[in-house]
């Protein structure tokens, strides 16, 4: 028998966390869906409403876009930072660290959870809410009310899918932010292992402290280093804005990989 | 099955609650392990789950290191707590989730429980009582089939029928492939079921012997008046319950709870009979 991984055990181990986090998860997602129709429902253009457009004419769905990241950045977070909250419960620790799977059986399951199948199902549901209302907005684009002087005609509405994967320039930009939601969950995850209560207060504000320090300490000392000194390099690279992508695209790639791998350890080394 | 050898443990590292500690429990035995509050008994069976770590020394349980939480060693550990957690789901669900880990999972056994226990199969399990609950997970544990059996404080939350069921159960549930280790305050819920005792005192282990052990080396009895060859007595109302030494090896039934008394109050005395 393999005591670091089997892929029945692990098969096993999922459908056992979903007996215990699928009900509330479910109704998290019922919650989250609720919150989205009622921002589109509330923000959507409407017939019967003025000022349904934006600068360029277009029918102004901008509000769609905070509310995917704020929604998307509350909703994963909370997920992951309550997949291994019950270990700060001595009963329900027990039950958890003895049943027989490994650990990194058990850690694998909260990655799945937490960063693919909560990330997969929010991006899947606001994507079905958005299509839906965009889908609804072009059916009745004729009752649209509309200044001649501004705008010629009324521009179908476009999902948010398709206005990000239908623009190479966004493609491509996208590409490089891939990893942030995946360190979002990894350091609320490792939160949800470390604190044994008000896991999500106190990951938050620990996030905020080393956010504040890492801050402080590269503008004191980037100041430090470049005092009373001018840029002698007149040949400005034509790149710098692809290699800042990059360097964003490493370092929150490499910060997952290090909160995972921490949290593993936590895991491992967790006492009842 | 367990050997432990110079176990230090301690959940701050300028207080140890083990030092040094060494044992070996083997299979085929019901072991009853006896302490003071405080005296370390969960956190010696948290030891051999691997819950907890120790600082030093070395455990091992049937060939593992229970630190290092193998599956192949977790199914073979059925490890009942006092605190008890439960979800919010039905038998069979709970069943179907958590029955599969166990490759040996006795079925049948578990029905056979269940009725014996007279668990409501329809009720949510989180909807059951304390004791009901504890039923369950008992049921549960011995139907893994597991090899060692750590229960800690079993029959708190029992009603007086079902701790009657509970040591018949534990009774026919040893096997010569098994070991239980139980550890309870309250000691005469284990009367005739364990086979030997531990004691934990003064962060070691006071006394490991087995009952018949004990009642060949000591004899418990009523008497009227204390006198030199008494070990320890306590006051009754016919007299005193002394505990003596057996010069004439007579037969007699192990109190366990003066044995307790006796052992935290003279265990210098009790040291050279059982060395």
């Amino acid at each position: 028998m393999n005591n670091t991984f089997n892929i029945n055990r692990f098969g096993l181990l999922l459908k056992r966390q979903w007996l215990d986090f699928g009900k509330i998860y479910l109704v998290s997602l019922l919650v989250i869906m609720g919150i989205i129709i009622g921002f589109y429902a509330w923000n959507a253009p409407s017939p019967l409403r003025f000022n349904n457009y934006d600068n360029d004419g277009n029918l102004d769905m901008r509000f769609r876009y905070g509310l995917f990241l704020m929604l998307g950045f509350l909703f994963i977070s909370i997920v992951a930072s309550s997949y291994f909250a019950s270990l700060g419960q001595k009963a329900r620790a027990i039950l958890e660290l003895m049943n027989p799977a490994s650990s990194f059986e058990k850690f694998l399951a909260g990655v799945f959870y937490t960063a693919i199948f909560s990330l997969a199902t929010y991006l899947i549901l606001f994507y079905l809410v958005d299509l839906s209302f965009v889908k609804y907005i072009n059916s009745n684009l004729s009752e649209f009310k509309f200044d001649e002087a501004r705008i010629s005609a009324v521009k179908p509405a476009e999902s948010i899918a398709a206005q990000l994967f239908d623009d190479a320039h966004y493609r491509t930009y996208l590409l490089y932010f891939i990893s942030v939601p995946f360190l979002v969950t990894s350091v609320f995850l490792l939160g949800s292992i470390y604190f044994n209560r008000f896991h999500y207060i106190k990951t938050a504000i620990s996030v905020m402290l080393f956010i504040g320090a890492a801050s402080y300490i590269i503008y004191k000392s980037a100041s430090f280093f470049t005092r009373n000194m001018v840029n002698v390099n007149h040949n400005v690279s034509e790149h710098k804005e692809d290699l800042a992508f990059l360097l964003i695209f490493l370092i929150t790639t490499a910060l997952t990989l290090i909160f995972w791998a921490i949290a593993y350890i936590r895991l491992k080394e967790k006492e009842v | 099955m367990i050997k432990i050898d110079n176990l230090n443990f301690g959940y701050s590292k300028h207080k140890l609650l083990f030092k040094n500690m060494s044992m070996q429990l083997s299979n085929g035995h019901i072991y009853g392990l006896l302490g003071k509050n405080g005296a370390g008994k969960s956190t010696l069976l948290k030891n051999l789950a691997g819950l907890v770590y120790a600082q030093s020394g070395t455990l091992d349980v049937m060939g593992f290191n229970p630190a290092k939480r193998q599956p192949q060693l977790l199914e073979q550990i059925c490890f009942i707590p006092e605190e008890l957690y439960l979800p919010s789901v039905k038998i069979d669900a709970y069943l179907k989730a958590n029955a599969p880990f166990y490759k040996n999972f006795n079925h049948e056994y578990f029905d056979s429980l269940i009725k014996e226990f007279d668990i409501p199969a329809g009720n949510k399990l989180i909807n059951m009582s304390y004791g009901q609950k504890k039923k369950f997970i008992i049921a549960f544990g011995l139907a893994t089939e597991a090899k060692l059996i750590i229960m800690d404080e079993p029959t708190n939350g029992l009603d007086i029928p079902s701790k009657a069921q509970f040591r018949k159960i534990m009774a026919s549930a040893l096997t010569e492939d098994k070991c239980i280790i139980i550890s309870t305050h309250q000691v005469r819920d284990l009367d005739n079921l364990i086979d030997t005792v531990i004691m934990l005192d003064d962060n070691d282990v006071a006394l490991k012997a087995s009952v018949q052990e004990i009642t060949e080396k000591l004899t418990f009895k009523k008497i009227k008046e204390v006198d030199e060859s008494i070990i320890y007595a306590e006051p009754s109302l016919s007299g005193f319950n002394a505990v003596m030494p057996n010069y004439h090896n007579e037969e007699s039934r192990l109190d366990m709870e003066l044995l307790f008394n006796a052992i935290l109050a003279e265990k210098t005395k009790f040291k050279p009979l059982f060395n």
